[in-house]
């Protein structure tokens, strides 16, 4: 049992702690594989196939398990380190303490994208990209889309979701009409010029890599994610009486059945049921 | 085509295996050596019109890039270039696409999401060699 904190509230050698663990993974040569995974496993809805991390049910279980893998690995290195998460409804500026030079590091450049500031800015030559969509090896940010400007999700748009009873329902898609707390908070059903909603928002906000197939490269992606994983639990908080759905495999003559996993189906690659992680005491608890 | 993923049982020692997926990315040092086609923009052009039945959706050169999108004969696919190198898409369920380029946004048409992709690009070349066609051999 560890404690996971907002980054926010992080002491100085807290921050350091984390930063240098993460470093330290990329140097062995271990951090890559978590880009290259989660690529691996962005599958949309409007193809065939089955979906694990986005447009599904098991967005928050899978994703839980991924933060999961990637702690455990953290911890095998600087054993008191954990994720901390980035509150975007409070900490919404480009200036934040966050985005501080002993942290992740600043926006990035107007000309290239580049960061330049901070421990994962190339210069450093702590931070290569390895896996990128497009080409540059340097870490790339442009906070706040400033030739289409969007803000951050606000505590009232996420209250809103939190707010709403269901898990999720059929057809268990990112669909407008699949009106329910999951695909509320991941964000699809926005149109082109509004960008896209809470989870998807945010990924927009910070820009650069965190906006394409590989958006771990950014480390503020595992503190976001941690966040959505803290959301999940206040839903929980908020609805006991409500579960994770479906919560039986879908039949047979259902459209969906093998493209989503209900409640006791093992997530790949992890091998692991949505059951089994629903309750995340039993791994960390969040101190809010 | 996003099709069966091979199952691990174990943790993430090893990068997960898959099948299938146009969608994997590539380490950096791979992508940027010759391409075993040894394309170019031009031939691209010609491979992917002879692909699989494949129509010319539009060619134009938007923000200094020059962008190309195709469909398969079915329709059910398209292929988009910029600069001459494949830019993987996805399908949504309401019939938007996703770009691996601007991967959190869709767009209603494969113009709007190849110039989507084009717009968080700036001056970087998509990191996928020259002429890759494996996502029109379905």
């Amino acid at each position: 049992m560890y404690t996971r904190r907002n980054q926010r509230n992080l002491t100085s050698s807290q921050r350091t702690q984390f930063v240098q663990a993460v470093l330290e993974l990329k140097r062995a040569g271990s951090y890559d594989k978590y880009v290259s995974l989660h690529s691996r496993y962005f599958a949309a809805d409007g193809e065939t196939g089955l979906r694990v991390a986005h447009m599904t049910p098991t967005f928050f279980p899978w994703h839980r398990q991924f933060l999961l893998h990637f702690e455990r690995e953290l911890r095998t290195i600087e054993p008191d380190v954990t994720i901390p998460y980035w509150d975007w409804t409070t900490d919404r500026s480009a200036t934040s303490s966050l985005w501080d030079p002993d942290f992740m590091g600043g926006n990035g450049r107007d000309s290239d994208g580049q960061v330049m500031t901070g421990p994962f800015a190339y210069g450093t030559g702590d931070w290569p990209i390895v896996y990128g969509v497009t080409n540059e090896r340097y870490l790339t940010r442009n906070m706040g889309r400033p030739d289409r400007p969007i803000v951050l999700p606000t505590k009232q748009e996420l209250d809103g979701a939190i707010a709403m009873g269901t898990y999720d329902t059929a057809p268990w898609n990112s669909a407008p009409s699949t009106q329910a707390f999951r695909n509320k908070i991941e964000g699809w059903t926005v149109s082109e010029t509004k960008g896209g909603y809470l989870h998807n928002r945010v990924h927009q906000w910070v820009g650069g890599h965190m906006i394409g197939g590989a958006s771990p490269n950014d480390p503020v992606f595992w503190l976001h994610h941690a966040f959505i994983d803290l959301i999940w639990v206040r839903w929980q908080r908020r609805h006991p009486h409500s579960g994770y759905l479906p919560d039986k495999p879908l039949s047979t003559h259902d459209p969906e059945r093998g493209r989503v996993l209900s409640l006791d189906e093992p997530m790949p690659p992890f091998n692991v049921r949505p059951s089994s992680v629903l309750d995340h005491r039993k791994f960390y608890s969040y101190e809010e | 085509m996003v099709t069966r993923r091979r199952v691990l049982t174990t943790g993430l020692t090893t990068v997960a295996a898959v099948s299938g997926t146009a969608a994997a990315l590539h380490p950096m040092l791979a992508a940027d050596e010759p391409s075993a086609h040894g394309g170019s923009a031009a031939s691209a052009d010609a491979a992917l019109g002879n692909a699989a039945g494949g129509t010319p959706l539009f060619d134009e050169v938007y923000r200094g890039r020059r962008i190309q999108g195709y469909s398969t004969a079915d329709d059910d696919r398209i292929a988009l270039l910029v600069d001459g190198r494949p830019l993987h898409v996805m399908r949504r369920v309401d019939g938007s696409w996703i770009s691996m380029a601007n991967h959190y946004q869709p767009y209603t048409t494969p113009l709007d999401t190849a110039r989507g992709a084009v717009d968080v690009m700036r001056h970087a070349d998509l990191s996928a060699a020259p002429v890759q066609l494996s996502f029109l051999h379905h």
